[in-house]
């Protein structure tokens, strides 16, 4: 026990805990702004998911990550496919995707089974060539694409968008084929790019309406998401309607200055301009940032650096590839999240639904995040040591 | 193999680790850029959108008479308004139907009816969400009281002092001073502002003609308000302040004699001041309570007095042919024409030309007359044989030396400029040639010819000073005066005749009693024929009658004679300004 405690990672746990209680004020703050009643109280709830939360993340750190993740990834993978199925058919809508099931969404907890997966299956791959080659390559496509499509279907293409990261760089690290992986990243890459010059094409001022019709016949995007990009790309244009998200988030963030309006004391916020319904999901940070201002904008990048820097070293210091591919895939998992939504709100990348782990008052995905430094936390205890 | 293997691997965590930093500075120099450099403009933008600047109305100034009684002021008044704000419901037209409902509820508490449409509501909440709704207005005592008992049971309800409009005088100079409505706040820099308060705005009389001097300056508050425009908060600029009250020449006491004498006529009576035009009584009858308008102008009254016929002002807006008092001026037309005052015609008591018979009022005739025992007499053939030579265009130059057919310049909305007629206009208007009779009607103030009670005190005055003045009711009003294009002696002459008219002629009943000697003369104009023929009945004096102070002019409809109905009017009014013998 003494050993194991020694080994903690205390950095990246004071700063998960600091980020806790900076999510749990912004979410007060957010949810104080509401008219209605059953979101003043939203913080309480935060307060227990993030108890609960720390149970999972001191179960996960104190058991050896080989023993449980060689046990229930297989379980756990194949549980969260048939959850994803599930909800297509009865999951509950919430602005025009289905993505809940009862109480929890089963697209945020399926990220960290696939991870779980991925670090399992190529863990090995030092020992097992086959997976560097060809065959590895085909199967961690199978592996991937199956929820990746499922998570498409809901659709949540953000929950997408920041899942890939996090797989490709686990296959690299794990040296997977790497003509196919980097193939496949320039090939999405390009594909992006082709989506947003099309759309830059097709909603420039003065294009005839047929043109604009047939290259968005060609644009694989929901109406609702061509609308986004199009914001992203002409941020002026329409500053009430579809360009006024990002404005007042752009408005709030901007309007805290160097030390921010104070707590609670967020005008935007309290004066419901930010929207309402994502101002404590989508859009906290312009809630917290127009609070605290640069300083606390940047008292949280350096909190993000404290949780996820040192999971990187984890990483590095782990002794085998299991160990070493999880703390990457968890990290780069949450840091993706948290670089899209503070660039969105900042307009540097298009607006998505996407959570801001710790500071956004999402509960299955707060325990997701836990769990999964958790088990990063695991590495970091008996990732030195042989499996006895 | 193995070593290098481990080797890319490790290098591969640290890049990630390195990766993660650069993407957080990446974050944080952008962050920088929104929330420092360009903070100033996101702040400008944010409390932009939240921010609605009111133009607030300023207290109006009061109307005081020459003496500091004052004839329009300003009383606290209380409302009962309703805040949107506390309505806020899903959606528009459940806020509109939650305030509906409220107002109904505080309505059967206090007991007054509910005033307001569902569209009034409905367009308060569109326009001018972010402000109080003025449900009741100008409340009573009980009702208020009544509200304060339940006032915590009508959440979003609240009393606001204002002011109203409050005429301590009531009727008395009811046409003079006008009426008040509401309207919205005016002001030089009025695109700025996103809503106006309700103001008073002069509607009729002086509240109107002098309505931008008396409204108070616009005061500003800056409401805050949220993303669906409800009001959060509010912040005085700037405050309003009061107008300036406006002086009048008005004299209270002659106003109110003049008033007195009035009282159960249709008639009306100017007073003024023939050195500088000062108007000291106005007065218009039948006149009406100003305080019935208030808070404002209901249909009901409107029907009964503003807008009634019966109750418009007959001192300068209703026109009457001046009959006999038109005669001094026939007399100074023809003395400027060289005829001698003293030349006599032969008055048998009609005077007949092509055709056209004219009584004098003496059915038998004065017999051989001159022009001051004609004035005295107001023999109507002497004027009419005397008209008929100068002709048309030297008698009615003379109308026009005196101001008539042409406005006075007073300041006042209504201004009549009556009619001074000419071959050309009854041609115009009634497709006829002038006839020589038409002439010989002119010559006593009839036929055409029609001016207003306030004109003809400006020829009393004129004839007494010599002066034609501009009348005017402020105080403080810049003084015009020109001289009559008479010769004195000629002036000289129809004094005398007028004096002779008081002294012992058609208006001896005039001067009975009064300190100071009196000139003038009576009139009584005979309008329709057959069964709506009738008489008005006029009198226009100067006094005293050397160097007159005084000018006025009357008319009562429907009386019997000028010496007889208002000769003696005229004399109570000049008891109250000079006194009695």
């Amino acid at each position: 026990m003494k050993e194991k405690l020694k080994r903690f990672n205390w950095i990246t746990f004071a700063a998960m805990l600091a980020l806790v209680v900076i999510g749990t004020a912004a979410i007060y703050s957010a949810g104080n702004a509401r008219t209605e009643a059953i979101f003043h109280s939203m913080w309480k709830a935060n307060l227990g998911t993030a108890a609960f939360g720390l149970v999972v993340y001191f179960l996960l750190a104190y058991f050896d990550y080989r023993k449980y993740v060689s046990l229930a990834s297989v379980p756990a993978y194949a549980v969260s496919l048939l959850l994803l199925v599930v909800v297509l058919f009865v999951g509950t809508s919430t602005y025009g995707g289905r993505r809940w099931l009862w109480f929890f969404q089963p697209s945020e907890v399926s990220k960290l089974c696939l991870i779980s997966m991925l670090a399992w299956m190529f863990g090995s791959s030092e020992e097992e060539p086959w997976k560097r080659g060809f065959r590895g390559f085909l199967a961690a496509a199978a592996l991937i694409g199956v929820p990746a499509v499922l998570i498409l279907k809901e659709p949540d293409l953000g929950t997408m968008l920041t899942l890939m990261p996090a797989a490709l760089l686990m296959l690299f690290v794990a040296r997977v084929w790497r003509v196919g992986l980097i193939s496949a990243a320039c090939a999405s890459l390009v594909l992006g790019a082709a989506v947003l010059g099309a759309v830059y094409e097709a909603e420039r001022p003065g294009v005839p309406r047929e043109r604009k019709a047939a290259i968005m016949r060609c644009v694989p995007l929901k109406p609702h998401q061509v609308k986004r990009v199009r914001v992203f790309l002409f941020p002026d244009d329409d500053p009430h309607s579809a360009g006024y998200n990002l404005r007042q988030a752009l408005i709030s963030i901007g309007s805290g200055g160097l030390s921010g309006k104070g707590f609670r004391k967020g005008e935007t916020n309290h004066l419901k301009y930010l929207p309402q319904s994502i101002s404590m999901n989508d859009f906290i940070f312009c809630v917290y940032a127009e609070e605290t201002g640069f300083v606390g904008s940047v008292v949280l990048l350096a909190l993000f650096g404290a949780l996820l820097v040192p999971c990187a070293w984890t990483a590095y210091v782990a002794t085998d590839g299991t160990g070493r591919l999880i703390a990457l895939g968890v990290s780069t998992l949450v840091f993706a999240h948290v670089f899209v939504n503070i660039a969105m709100s900042v307009g540097l990348v298009p607006i998505t639904g996407l959570p801001l782990p710790f500071i956004s008052a999402g509960r299955t995905f707060l325990v997701t995040v836990m769990a999964g430094l958790g088990i990063v936390q695991s590495v970091s205890i008996h990732g030195r040591e042989k499996l006895k | 193999m193995r070593d290098d293997v481990r080797l890319v691997s490790d290098l591969s965590a640290l890049a990630t680790g390195a990766l993660f930093i650069v993407g957080l500075v990446v974050l944080g120099f952008r962050l920088a850029q929104v929330q420092l450099v360009d903070a100033a403009k996101y702040l400008e933008d944010g409390s932009r959108q939240a921010a609605r600047t009111v133009q607030t109305a300023g207290p109006r100034g009061r109307i005081l008479a020459r003496d500091g009684t004052v004839l329009a002021d300003n009383r606290a008044s209380v409302s009962i308004v309703v805040n949107p704000e506390g309505f806020q419901r899903r959606n528009w037209s459940e806020t509109v139907a939650a305030i509906s409902n409220a107002i109904d509820a505080v309505s059967s508490v206090i007991g007054l009816p509910p005033p307001l449409t569902t569209n009034a509501i409905a367009r308060h909440v569109r326009q001018q969400l972010a402000r109080p709704l003025v449900v009741w207005r100008d409340v009573g005592d009980e009702p208020i009281a009544l509200f304060s008992e339940h006032e915590r049971d009508f959440p979003g309800f609240e009393c606001v002092e204002t002011e109203e409009r409050t005429y301590p005088e009531g009727r008395l100079a009811a046409h003079v001073i006008g009426y008040v409505g509401r309207a919205e706040t005016e002001g030089p820099s009025g695109e700025k502002f996103n809503f106006r308060d309700k103001e008073m705005k002069g509607r009729a009389g002086l509240e109107a003609f002098y309505d931008g001097y008396l409204r108070g300056s616009s005061g500003e508050i800056v409401v805050t308000v949220d993303a669906r425009g409800f009001a959060v908060s509010e912040q005085v600029v700037g405050e309003a302040r009061r107008g300036p009250d406006l002086n009048l020449t008005i004299d209270p006491k002659i106003q109110r004699s003049v008033e007195r004498q009035l009282r159960g006529e249709y008639g009306a009576c100017a007073v003024l001041d023939p050195r500088d035009g000062a108007v000291l009584a106005l007065a218009s009858a039948p006149a009406y309570d100003l305080n019935l308008l208030v808070p404002r102008l209901t249909e009901e009254m409107n029907a009964r007095y503003v807008g009634n016929h019966a109750c418009r002002n007959r001192a300068c807006f209703e026109t009457y042919a001046p009959g006999s008092t038109f005669k001094p001026i026939t007399a100074l037309a023809g003395l400027r024409a060289g005829r001698s005052s003293t030349a006599e015609y032969e008055c048998t008591g009609l005077f007949e030309l092509a055709g056209m018979r004219l009584h004098c009022a003496r059915r038998w005739g004065h017999g051989p007359i001159d022009m001051r025992h004609a004035l005295k007499e107001s023999c109507n053939t002497y004027f009419c044989n005397l008209g008929s030579e100068i002709g048309t265009n030297a008698l009615f130059a003379a109308a026009r030396d005196f101001g008539l057919g042409e406005k006075t310049g007073i300041d006042f909305p209504q201004d009549s400029a009556g009619i001074v007629p000419s071959a050309e206009f009854k041609r115009r208007n009634y497709n006829l040639p002038w006839y020589a009779g038409d002439l010989a009607q002119a010559s006593i103030g009839q036929g055409q010819l029609l001016v207003t009670p306030l004109q003809m005190a400006r020829v009393a005055g004129a004839i007494g000073t010599g002066r034609l003045v501009r009348p005017h009711l402020r105080a403080d009003a810049p003084v015009e005066t020109s001289e009559l294009p008479f010769a004195a002696r000629a002036l000289a002459v129809v004094r005398e005749g007028m004096r002779m008219v008081v002294d012992g002629g058609t208006g001896k009943l005039a001067g009975e009693g009064v300190a100071v000697p009196v000139a003038g003369k009576t009139g009584t104009a005979e309008v329709g024929r057959g069964a709506t023929r009738r008489k008005n009945t006029w009198f226009i004096a100067y006094a005293p009658a050397e160097n007159p102070t005084v000018a006025i002019a009357m008319v009562i409809e429907n009386g019997v004679s000028g010496g007889g109905t208002t000769a003696p009017r005229v004399c109570e009014v000049l008891k109250t300004i000079f006194g009695e013998k």
